[in-house]
């Protein structure tokens, strides 16, 4: 998997990338649901439960760690936000047109459990202690250690400043930022708030009872659902500051005949620096390997990385980094990268270049997608061509997948491979990597001519 | 609320081009004679000479106060140093080098607010002395009368001693906000004995606890909460302060403006230069005795002074002879523009301009005095910087505008640039050398336009006064006398 993440790492991707590849049925599930998450509306309203879901169970384990003054108070809070999460989400989505099966269970979900008894007196012992708590108000003097607290009122002071000295004109308001520390739940904030609850003896048993007759708010289903948004959200989250670079998302599409049609696909850490440049690949599928050859620096192997994390992508169910996808269906992605430690021999290289490769031939099949980057490289090219042709064929014969990255150019020309090559132009990558004949003269060969290094000028110049 | 304004600037800006105003007019000399060493007399003065816009009302409140204050300068003089020190009791009073801890920011204000409010008694003392007639002296007096009366000096003094370091008792309201913390805390006045407001939002019920002397964490919790309640008053405070203390900054500021206009007008009575209240009135552009300020400063002396009688004039094309009096010419109508707009006298006899326009130069650098195209393409560059703070009525002073290209080129762009300023409703005054620019601008321009030279008596001697001029002689003849001498003199060193 490291091969795919690349050696940028991207907590997200790498997640994404632990996940299991799936069935059709599932993959087909999430993306209906992601089709419905993509409108704007109902990704805001999906988002906005996962968080409210996420702040209510923060604050009831919050209950566990305060004074005892403060649990009541943290209580309310719960029970707001989930009623009132639970009731906006539900009649948010009902007015939305949704069409996946998964979002369209939520909601049927939501509405019975909103109907039911034990929401509607949750519901409604929650606005009892709300409404009791935004009732107190209490005159407090703090006198040396001595604190007092009353249920008097008293005039403010400060608008008796503001009132007399308004006579006096000046510029706008300054603000001071206060820098201290700011605990409101410290033993001494704990014992104001028993003198509140002792003048406010009403008011303070209506709280009591919110936390006595419902200890636990949150609902298991509801749970599991804000649990199971999350990852859609997420990934919404990590498309959209890459659609926001001008990068396309699609929903991809399984072709049956093994062709591939993959229109503007780009590396997605790339695009979040708004660096990627897009690609095509073309397959008709009787042809299924690819040798990608071409200058150092021009793309190759971002191209390989990047066409395995969306085949990748595709078979889990979510949008992929692409203008347009039709991809098969893979059920296994094999990858063969350059060990990166040369304290290996390079006769040891080269054997366990052929031990992967073994290995990979063993599990191959149609359904496989088979990476391999600089793979036999360790020996004469002569003698990598000969491996790698065997190896071609051998992947060939099983109808796999093959992305073959190799500066061994010979190896473009076997029979029945597309040969792809990373573009140049005015002597510099231009990172599009397009079918055509492996390259005949070089960057290298280039720049010589341009500074006059070539055959003919050092002869010339040597002759004079 | 007390409002007053002495000086009826407004928020207008400073002019975008007073660096070179500063510069080409030589008003350094000025700002520097007028501050006496006033870091705060000199900042003012420079702000008000160099504001982008004046409107003649303005500038007649200005002038009328300016008459006012020398009429009443001992009481004008006694106020600017009376709420200097006020301003710098106060300060020292209200110690406020941080604003992170709201307790001491109340104590502090609290102790400067009462020196400010001590110092009440005495500015009007000082006030009841003179006999002030203009709209501006007036206003001030009577905003101290109406506001702060007796009745609000005791009131505050009762207030203040509130905050008092030695009052160690803190009473504030506080509400339940999420989490059921305490928020909105409100510092609440002392409790009256007996007093009608207890009554009001009263439950019998109280609760009391101290804190254990051994409970430092507790202690210093309490020492937050005090913080945290008086993070609502501080600012209240603290703006209260400091719109009070504004009152005696904007006072002692504005005050600023008129003892630099004493000691212009003690100035002027040592160097002998007569003095004139400058008057607008359209079409008009006339003036006697005009003397140039910075010159009459650095020779510590009376230089000579030009006059002009003119009506409907648009161009004075200023040429002729080197050291003959053109560019002291240039700096004098400037300076006397600036010192009309601010509504103070000018070293003339008689003073009146067509409009309360601002002034712009354009003042050809030493550096300048290079022909190349490179050159005048800077030239042309700044010159067109000018032009986008240029308004119809306002004034041009060109000192060798596009010399720094051959005579017949410049002549054709200084002919489109004055022709369009003319006929935009500027007045332009030119020094320049360009023959073709000269002829033709004055025959196309006719009875708009004054050519003006320096005099030269029968003897040849310079008398630094410019008189006007006609195109055709004299000019041409100083140049080739100039360049014959040159030549001859060369010859000679031969």
């Amino acid at each position: 998997m490291d091969d795919i993440l690349g050696k940028e790492k991207d907590q997200l991707l790498a997640d994404i990338f632990k996940e299991p590849l799936t069935d059709k049925e599932v993959i087909a599930f999430r993306q209906r649901v992601f089709e419905d998450l993509i409108d704007e509306r109902a990704y805001t309203i999906v988002r906005g439960f996962v968080e409210s879901i996420k702040e209510v169970s923060r604050l009831l384990s919050l209950e566990a760690e305060v004074y005892e003054e403060f649990k009541y108070g943290l209580h309310i809070d719960a029970a707001l936000t989930y009623v009132n999460a639970l009731e906006a989400t539900l009649n948010l989505l009902r007015g939305l047109n949704v069409k996946s099966e998964g979002i369209a269970s939520f909601i049927s979900y939501l509405e019975g459990l909103v109907q039911g008894k034990e929401f509607q007196a949750l519901k409604g012992l929650a606005y009892e202690a709300k409404a009791a708590r935004d009732k107190i108000k209490v005159r407090v003097s703090v006198d040396g250690n001595r604190v007092r607290v009353t249920g008097d009122g008293g005039e403010d002071l400060s608008s008796r400043v503001e009132q007399l000295f308004s006579r006096f004109k000046g510029q706008q308001v300054r603000q001071i930022r206060f820098t201290g520390s700011r605990e409101q739940t410290t033993h001494v904030h704990a014992m104001i708030l028993r003198g509140i609850y002792m003048i406010f003896k009403e008011e303070f048993n209506v709280m009591r009872r919110l936390r006595d007759e419902f200890p636990n708010i949150l609902d298991e289903g509801v749970k599991n659902f804000a649990k199971e948004f999350e990852f859609y959200i997420k990934y919404i989250e990590y498309m959209r500051d890459i659609e926001s670079k001008g990068y396309k998302f699609s929903i991809p599409q399984f072709t049956e005949d093994g062709s591939i049609h993959v229109k503007g696909f780009y590396s997605m850490l790339l695009a979040r620096r708004g660096t990627a440049v897009t690609n095509d690949i073309h397959a008709s599928g009787d042809r299924r390997v690819f040798i990608i050859t071409g200058v150092n620096g021009g793309g190759k192997t971002t191209f390989a990385i990047t066409f395995g994390q969306l085949a990748f992508l595709a078979s889990i169910g979510v949008p992929v980094p692409a203008e347009e996808a039709k991809v098969p269906l893979f059920s296994n992605i094999i990858t063969a990268f350059p060990i990166e430690e040369d304290r290996l021999e390079s006769l040891s290289r080269l054997e366990e270049d052929i031990v992967r490769a073994v290995n990979i031939l063993k599990t191959a099949d149609s359904r496989t997608l088979v990476i391999v980057n600089e793979l036999f490289s360790a020996t004469t090219s002569d003698e990598g061509f000969e491996l790698a042709r065997r190896f071609v064929s051998e992947i060939a014969s099983r109808g796999s997948y093959l992305i073959y990255v190799t500066f061994i150019t010979k190896i473009a020309t076997l029979e029945n491979v597309i040969s792809l090559v990373a573009q140049v132009q005015d002597g510099r990558p231009t990172f599009k990597i397009v079918e055509g004949g492996p390259p005949s003269s070089y960057m290298a060969v280039q720049i010589a001519a341009r500074h006059r290094l070539l055959y003919e000028d050092v002869r010339g110049h040597v002759g004079r | 609320m007390i409002e007053f304004d002495l000086l009826r600037v407004g928020d207008v800006p400073e002019a975008k081009d007073k660096e070179n105003l500063v510069k080409d007019l030589e008003l350094g000399k000025i700002l520097d004679a007028v501050a006496q060493k006033d870091e705060l007399i000199r900042g003012v003065w420079s702000h008000v000479l160099l504001l982008s816009g004046a409107d003649v009302e303005s500038i007649r409140y200005r002038q009328e106060a300016v008459k006012d204050a020398i009429q009443n300068r001992d009481v004008v003089v006694e106020l600017y140093r009376f709420t200097g020190d006020v301003i710098t009791r106060t300060e020292r009073a209200a110690f406020l080098v941080t604003y992170d801890n709201p307790e001491l920011v109340v104590l502090e204000t609290a102790a400067g607010m009462r020196v400010m409010i001590d110092a009440f008694k005495d500015l009007k003392g000082i006030l009841s002395r003179a006999s002030f007639s203009s709209q501006a002296f007036q206003g001030l007096v009577n905003t101290i009368r109406e506001n702060v009366d007796e009745n609000f000096i005791a009131s505050a003094k009762e207030l203040l001693s509130f905050f008092d370091i030695r009052n160690n008792t803190l009473e504030f309201s506080v509400k339940l906000g999420a989490h059921n913390t305490l928020v909105d805390p409100v510092v609440l006045a002392p409790k009256k004995e007996g007093g009608v407001i207890r009554k009001l939002f009263n439950r019998e019920s109280a609760y009391e606890f101290r804190l254990d002397p051994h409970d430092e964490r507790g202690a210093e919790i309490l020492g937050d909460i005090r913080k945290w309640v008086l993070a609502g008053l501080a600012p209240t405070m603290l703006n209260a302060y400091e719109h009070l203390l504004q009152f005696f900054k904007t006072l002692n500021e504005q005050l600023a403006f008129f003892v630099g206009a004493i000691n212009l007008y003690d100035l002027f009575q040592r160097l002998g230069l007569p003095l004139a209240y400058p008057e607008l009135s359209e079409g008009t552009l006339s003036f006697r005795d005009l003397h140039c300020l910075s010159l009459a400063i650095s020779l510590n002396r009376r230089p000579v002074p030009n006059s002009l009688e003119t009506r409907n004039v648009s161009a004075f094309i200023i040429t002729g002879a080197n050291r003959g009096g053109k560019t002291t010419f240039l700096r004098s109508v400037g300076q006397a523009i600036l010192l009309a707009r601010a509504g103070v006298f000018v070293p003339a006899s008689r003073l009146a301009l067509p409009s309360a326009g601002a002034p712009h130069t354009h003042f050809q650098r030493e550096e300048e005095r290079t022909m190349s195209y490179g050159k005048f393409e800077e030239e042309v560059i700044r010159f067109r910087k000018l032009v986008d703070l240029v308004r119809p009525g306002d004034f041009v002073l060109m000192n060798e505008s596009f010399s720094t290209t051959n005579q017949v080129e410049a002549s054709e762009v200084a002919k489109q640039v004055v022709s369009a300023l003319v006929d935009s409703g500027v007045t332009v005054f030119y020094v320049t050398f360009l023959q073709d620019f000269i002829h033709h601008f004055v025959k196309e321009y006719g009875d708009r336009v004054v050519l003006l030279t320096p005099e030269r008596l029968k003897d040849g001697t310079r008398t630094f006064r410019l008189v006007r001029g006609s195109v055709q002689p004299g000019y041409a003849l100083d140049i080739w006398d100039k360049l014959f001498k040159r030549e001859s003199s060369a010859a000679k060193a031969l």
